[in-house]
Parts: structure tokens; C-alpha cells; sequence
């Protein structure tokens, strides 16, 4: 379904995609494609969507090209990141023209509208102009272009940004069922635990390069890997006398009235600090986590790749 | 599902985007043709109902210097900057780019709700300058005039939007400075303007060059019906340039360019 063969993109002097080669198989299910802003997700996902041309390298979906190919782009759907829909339009009215020009027409389109919006949630407020929606319902009604055409490849940049809990977790439900239904769906993110919640196969991405590709507890395994920085705030050296004994330390510093830990795999350590704290063995007042973003740990692991 | 054909791709678009010119920016347009035409009917009213009449050359006047020269430029001004253009400014031009559609009918398609509704009141402007006095076999010239010029222009605009990152201010200084050398212009370059089409078609502006104009040129004509034609044609070439440039153009996601 998708092949890239060491396919890269530079915007001007800028490299957003390194040479990157891998291949997605036929069929449906969710794949995540996971790395902090800038790694250079988009930049993949327009190449995989036909909106740029790779400047090196070749991309592939359903066997073609897709930069400009019409035969490609009749099967592939796509939510690009961001709140962004034409202004002045309704919904409904902004869904014919687009499924118009997926070639649909006559009573094909308007089923096709109709199912699609019936498939967002969407059928009873879709004649509203664009500004009178929620976040959440113009992220549906983007979904619903998407799904017009009932393409084989559904594409989502970004799609839980700004989305209140509830709407994510409605828009997640959504893409499984779309999956269980035989479509593939590429979705990006920055947020692990989000992409943990949808999929177990997952691309990591970072500063352009494509880091790991796998399941998702191979990629927690690397995550784990990265020693984690927390502070502990209370009476600093009865913590430390208790932090040494640990098997996940790997470097302790004291302040004033806190030890600062590094640590590997946290999520061993956190419940046992948990369960210490709640039993009164321990003289914590505050936990604060240094450097538990995706960020810290894309770096660590670029270092480990190196 | 099959690729969608150039016709199917501008009549989509056309009719998605139709409900835009019933809003404020179309309404705008509407108000800037019908305005001064409007304002001078009111005087001409109130002038008669005085005893006193104005003169006949207020027509030209209306027609030449108003109408031609100023609204039309605005107009194509204001309505450029909706079309294909918007898409670009607002980052939703990739929402149609990923359809199986003809990118190149894309400019055209978003244009014509556009150029229908300008179509409309620039006619209806041409029929308020009759009542002033306009000479009755010059009124299909003059509404051939303004129409055939004001595609000629949207488009010419719509160009220089997709082109140049600041196209609508170089469209501007065009279509207000070059078009406004036309008197001293040899007769060559007096055929590279919109200007000279339009007089062609609804009339000499030779009356308006007076002795102070001393660089003034000798003005040439084209034949009504070839001058109706080559702003249709030259119209029609600025659209396709304008699908030519934004098929060739990659377009990503921020609304930049990729070295493809």
C-alpha cells in the first residue's frame, strides 16, 4: 500500500525529511506515527498524500506516485493538521463540492454525504456555517470530507490538538471502527499516550529521520531506557538514604530540602515511591518530573542511536 | 472512482463557492457599481426637477473615468482576493489539491461565482447610464465593454495573486498606472491594455485628451467584435495560467513551497 524508498524532502536550504525508506502492507488497522513537533511528520504525511513531490527518493501508495495523481488521491483521505476550513460556507454545502470533486455526483453524492456525515455524528448540525460549530464538530466535519470517497487510506495530521477529552475519545472510537471496517488509517501525533490508546504499531520520527518502526511496547522498552530526572521535595536526605537502595538510580544530587533523582524505567520506580509514600516511610512532600517530555527522550534516544 | 474532468472540477467549485458572493465582500461589489451611477441619476432627478438638465457627456464622464478606470480595477481587487488565492492565504488549498479533481480548472472554478455576480451589476450599471442619456446603439458595446474587461481582469489579478507574493498590490499598480499611460501610449503599446479594448467596444475617450496632454498619442481602434474577443481570449489565457501555475506549484500543508 505505501512504499517509500529512501524518499526525502527539503524545503529550500531546510531538510524536512531524511532519506527514509518503509513499507506499509495492504489491508486495514491504525498506524501511529509518533514524534515531538518539527521531527518531521507532516512533511511525511503531505509526501504519502500526494501534496508535495519527494526531492529525493520515490513514495508510493497503491503502487503510483501520489504527487498530483488523480488515481491515487481517489483513495486516500486526508485531515491536515490545524482548525482550517474556507470561510463563509456551510458545512453541508462544503461537503457537496468536495465530494463533487471526488467525481461523485447525483444520488451517489448525496448517500455518500449522508453516510458520512451520519458516521461523524454530524447529519443534524451540518447545515451550520463553519464559525457557529465547536472545535470538535468542525474536526468532524473535516473527518467527513475525508471519508466521502471511502477512501482505503485515511491520513490524520494532528488529530486530537484542541479536542476536548470527551471528542477525543469519540474520534478515537471512530478511527477503530474506520480500521476494523478494512480502511488503513495513518495518524500522527506528538503525544504517545495518545497514539498508545489507538494502535500498537507505531513509526518514530525525529528531526526527520525515522528512529524506530514497531510495536508499541518495543518502543516503551526504548523509552524506558532513558533515565528520568524527578525531584523530590521533603526532608532530602532520609529520601536519598531510601533512593540509593533503589535499583533504578542512576545519579542523586541533594538541595536544600529535596533530592533530585535520575532514574531508569519509571514506571517500575513510580508505583514503588507511591506505595512507600502512602505506607508514611517516606518524607515526601512534592514530586516534580524534570524532563518527562517526548522531547528529552527523542534526544536520548538519537544519542543511544548514534 | 475516476478522475474528475476539468469541467466537473470548475463546475464544483463554482457552485460550492456561489453562496460567497451573497455575503458582505459580493454586496461591496454590487454597492461599488451601482453607486456612482446611482449617485448621478439622484442629481440628474433632482437637477430636472429644477428645469435644469446635465449635460450629455456626464455618460462618458460616468462611464470612462468612473466605471472603467476605477471601479472595475477595484472590483477585480476585492473579488481576486477570494478566490484561489484565499485558499492559499487560509491553508485550505490542500483540502482541495488531495481531491482526484483538475487542479488546473481549480483558479477558474473559484472565479466564475465571482465574475457572474460583477457580471450582473455591471449590467445593470450599463442600463442605469441609458436613462441618463447614453446613446441607445452603444449599449451593448458598453455592457461588452465592462463585462469583457472585468473577466479580463479578475483574472489578470487572480494571476498575479498565484504568482507574485504580494500580487495584489502589483496588480494594482498596474491596473492604475499602466492603464492610465494609455493616451501617451504608441498604438502597440496602447493594444497591451484593457483600456484600449474598452474603447474599442464602447467608444473613443479622444474627447477627454485635452491640449494639456501635450505627449498625447494618436489613438487607434480594433473592430468591436475582435475587441470582444481578445479580452474573452486574453481572459480565458490569464485562467488557464493561473491552473497552469498552481498544477506546477507545489502547495504542502503550511502553504509554502517544497523543493520538489
Amino acid at each position: 500500500m505505501i512504499k517509500l524508498e529512501r524518499a526525502s524532502l527539503r524545503y529550500g536550504a531546510v531538510l524536512g525529511l531524511s532519506p527514509t525508506s518503509f513499507e506499509l502492507p495492504e489491508g486495514g488497522g491504525i498506524v501511529g506515527l509518533l514524534g515531538p513537533n518539527g521531527a518531521g511528520k507532516s512533511t511525511l504525511l503531505q509526501l504519502l498524500s500526494g501534496l508535495l513531490p519527494p526531492s529525493g527518493g520515490s513514495v508510493e501508495v497503491f503502487g503510483q506516485a501520489p504527487y498530483r495523481n488523480p488515481a491515487v488521491l481517489a483513495q486516500i483521505g486526508l485531515v491536515p493538521e490545524g482548525d482550517r476550513l474556507p470561510v463563509g460556507l456551510k458545512g453541508r454545502g462544503w461537503l457537496r463540492m468536495m465530494g463533487r470533486l471526488s467525481g461523485l455526483d447525483g444520488a451517489p453524492l448525496e448517500a455518500a454525504m449522508a453516510k458520512a456525515l451520519d458516521t461523524v455524528g454530524m447529519a443534524e448540525r451540518a447545515d451550520l456555517p463553519f464559525p457557529r460549530m465547536s472545535m470538535g464538530k468542525r474536526q468532524r466535519m473535516r473527518l467527513a470530507q475525508a471519508l466521502m470517497h471511502a477512501p482505503k487510506l485515511l491520513i490524520l495530521d494532528e488529530p486530537f490538538n484542541g479536542l476536548d477529552p470527551e471528542a477525543r475519545l469519540t474520534l478515537m472510537a471512530l478511527l477503530r471502527e474506520l480500521a476494523d471496517g478494512g480502511t488503513r488509517v495513518l495518524v500522527s501525533s506528538h503525544i504517545l499516550s495518545e497514539v498508545a490508546q489507538l494502535t500498537d504499531r507505531i513509526l518514530l520520527l525525529f528531526r526527520g529521520r525515522l528512529l524506530a518502526e514497531g510495536g508499541i511496547s518495543e518502543i516503551r522498552q526504548l523509552l524506558d531506557r532513558h533515565p528520568v530526572e524527578l525531584r523530590l521535595s521533603g526532608e532530602a536526605r532520609a529520601l536519598a538514604r531510601w533512593a540509593v537502595e533503589q535499583p533504578e538510580l542512576v545519579a542523586l544530587a541533594l538541595e536544600e530540602s529535596a533530592a533530585v533523582l535520575s532514574i531508569r524505567n519509571p514506571r517500575d520506580f513510580l508505583p514503588r515511591l507511591q506505595k512507600e509514600a502512602a505506607k508514611g516511610g517516606l518524607p515526601l512532600t512534592g514530586l516534580d518530573p524534570l524532563d518527562l517530555n517526548l522531547e528529552a527522550v527523542f534526544q536520548y534516544l538519537t544519542k543511544d542511536h548514534a | 472512482m475516476s478522475a474528475v474532468t476539468p469541467f466537473q472540477t470548475a463546475r464544483a467549485l463554482a457552485a460550492g463557492y456561489a453562496p460567497r458572493v451573497l455575503q458582505p465582500r459580493g454586496w461591496v461589489l454590487a454597492a461599488l457599481v451601482l453607486a456612482p451611477v446611482g449617485l448621478v441619476l439622484a442629481i440628474s432627478a433632482v437637477a430636472a426637477m429644477q428645469g435644469h438638465s446635465l449635460s450629455p457627456g456626464v455618460t462618458l464622464t460616468v462611464f470612462h473615468t468612473i466605471l472603467a478606470k476605477a471601479t472595475l480595477p477595484i472590483m477585480a481587487l476585492i473579488a481576486a482576493s477570494a478566490g484561489i488565492r484565499e485558499d492559499l492565504e487560509q491553508r485550505t488549498l490542500p483540502l482541495l489539491l488531495t481531491r482526484p479533481a483538475a487542479v488546473w480548472a481549480m483558479p477558474l472554478g473559484k472565479g466564475l461565482p465571482w465574475f457572474a455576480w460583477g457580471a450582473i451589476w455591471l449590467t445593470a450599471a450599463s442600463l442605469g447610464l441609458q436613462i441618463l442619456g447614453g446613446d441607445p446603439g452603444l449599449l451593448m458595446g458598453r455592457i461588452g465593454a465592462l463585462v469583457g474587461a472585468w473577466w479580463g481582469e479578475l483574472a489578470f489579478v487572480a494571476l498575479f495573486g498565484l504568482v507574485f507574493k504580494r500580487g495584489t498590490l502589483w496588480a494594482a499598480l498596474w491596473l492604475f498606472g499602466w492603464e492610465n499611460l494609455v493616451a501617451v501610449f504608441p498604438p502597440l503599446l496602447q493594444r497591451l491594455t484593457f483600456t484600449h479594448y474598452i474603447e474599442s467596444l464602447a467608444g473613443s475617450r479622444g474627447h477627454s485628451v485635452s491640449a494639456t496632454e501635450l505627449l498625447a498619442q494618436a489613438q487607434v481602434s480594433t473592430d468591436p467584435w475582435l475587441a470582444l474577443a481578445i479580452l474573452f481570449l486574453a481572459g480565458l489565457g490569464l485562467w488557464l495560467a493561473c491552473g497552469w501555475k498552481l498544477h506546477s506549484t507545489p502547495v504542502g500543508l503550511a502553504g509554502v513551497e517544497a523543493e520538489g
